[in-house]
């Protein structure tokens, strides 16, 4: 009996010991290339801060100034992807980035009641520069095409999603300067302003 | 087969499946710092949560910028990190600040005095007060964030926690509409001050 235990348990550690890819997703297919440009602006930490600034601050201007994003953003990054692969743009200069995290918390911090045009151009340049740095870490066995689908995609559900939640989370009552709601919203933005200053610094200091 | 060779058997199976067992649990040893951006958010996060004369100060301000009501308790918040950065700045540039650790530790001795005597300066000299003081705090925390893993990770971790223990203290500065909750506010500011003229006692030994 404990021979056989002793077998058992022998035999299921070396089946565990064997461990290979289960291949059930469609990203190992020849989806994959959608799912690595919707997922690689996820593992890039410039991105995501830079994103749910942006969404932030549109989202707390309110549902009329905000909604022209749905639109600009994904085309912006489209458009960013395209001038990226073209003009062979590995990385835009990392002070470009901070300032732009900078720029972006200063606004949000000061709750600066930004005019729909200039709204959506930092909202267009902001996704064209990152649009071309994505477009730069693409590798030549990628399909640029569905690569560049994948991102414009992520680009629209990320900034629709966090200028909704932003919305709601804002309520319509939260005009007031001083209401808390504002004033976390303000706050956000004084963090987000706060780590741009400090790699401004760190960039010009490398 | 005899008793002694299922025995035999049996012992060499048991050891053999623990050896096994052992192997097919291994994890990394983790004996150097966490790399990358994790490591960078990691060493971020912690290191103003580690030190005890940061932790309390940051705190004092929170129960402060409460006790003194609008618009402090609102504005505070906002532009805080942003001064604190300011110094981030300056440790990162290189530019060095006089006695920083005595003023750190000056820092919670006179922001727990501020606390525990409900202090009530106009809001310009209190906000010159915590900017000079988050300067010298933004220094030290910046001077580690051009060696760590990832710098932007380490400084959304490290503005992050400050906020968070800054909010902690604006929540227990909010048990002032008590009479007993201020009673016992003023009870954190004593052990406030009392542990940061510990740490200015420590500092001064240091610089003799």
């Amino acid at each position: 009996m404990n021979i056989r235990f002793g077998r058992g348990c022998l035999f299921v550690a070396l089946l565990i010991a064997q461990p290979k890819m289960a291949e059930a997703h469609i990203v190992a297919a020849r989806l994959g290339d959608f799912y690595a440009g919707a997922l690689h602006p996820l593992t890039e930490l410039q991105d995501l801060i830079l994103w749910a600034a942006m969404g932030v601050l549109a989202g707390s201007l309110g549902a009329a100034r905000g909604r022209w994003l749905v639109l600009l953003f994904p085309l912006g990054l489209l458009a960013g992807f395209t001038c990226g692969r073209a003009f062979s743009i590995v990385s835009l200069s990392p002070a470009a980035d901070a300032g732009t995290i900078l720029l972006l918390g200063l606004l949000l911090a000061a709750a600066i009641r930004l005019p729909t045009a200039l709204l959506c151009a930092i909202a267009f340049l902001l996704a064209a520069m990152r649009g071309a740095t994505n477009a730069g870490d693409l590798a030549p066995e990628n399909d640029r095409l569905l690569f560049a689908t994948g991102l414009a995609c992520a680009g629209y559900a990320s900034i629709t999603l966090i200028m909704a939640l932003t919305l709601a989370f804002r309520r319509a009552d939260a005009d007031s300067a001083t209401a808390w709601r504002a004033v976390a919203i303000r706050a956000f933005g004084g963090w987000i302003a706060a780590i741009g200053l400090m790699m401004v610094g760190f960039a010009f200091a490398s | 087969m005899t008793a002694n060779g299922r025995k035999m058997s049996l012992r060499m199976f048991s050891r053999f499946s623990s050896a096994m067992a052992g192997l097919l649990v291994t994890q990394p040893a983790f004996a150097h710092e966490q790399a990358g951006t994790v490591g960078g958010l990691v060493s971020g996060l912690l290191h103003p949560l580690t030190g005890m004369d940061h932790l309390i100060a940051m705190v004092a301000v929170g129960i402060w910028g409460a006790q003194l009501g609008p618009p402090a308790i609102w504005i505070l918040p906002i532009t805080f990190p942003l001064v604190m950065a300011l110094g981030g700045v300056l440790a990162v540039l290189r530019i060095p600040l006089p006695m920083p650790e005595l003023v750190i530790a000056l820092s919670a001795l006179l922001l727990g005095a501020a606390v525990a005597m409900r202090l009530r300066l106009p809001f310009a000299a209190a906000a010159v007060i915590v900017a000079v003081f988050a300067i010298f705090h933004g220094h030290a925390h910046g001077a580690e964030l051009p060696g760590s893993a990832d710098p932007l990770a380490y400084g959304v971790g490290f503005v992050v926690a400050t906020g968070l223990l800054h909010l902690c203290g604006i929540t227990i500065g909010t048990l002032t509409r008590w009479p007993a909750g201020e009673r016992l506010i003023q009870g954190l500011g004593v052990v406030i001050a009392v542990l940061g003229g510990y740490f200015l006692v420590l500092s001064l030994g240091a610089a003799v």
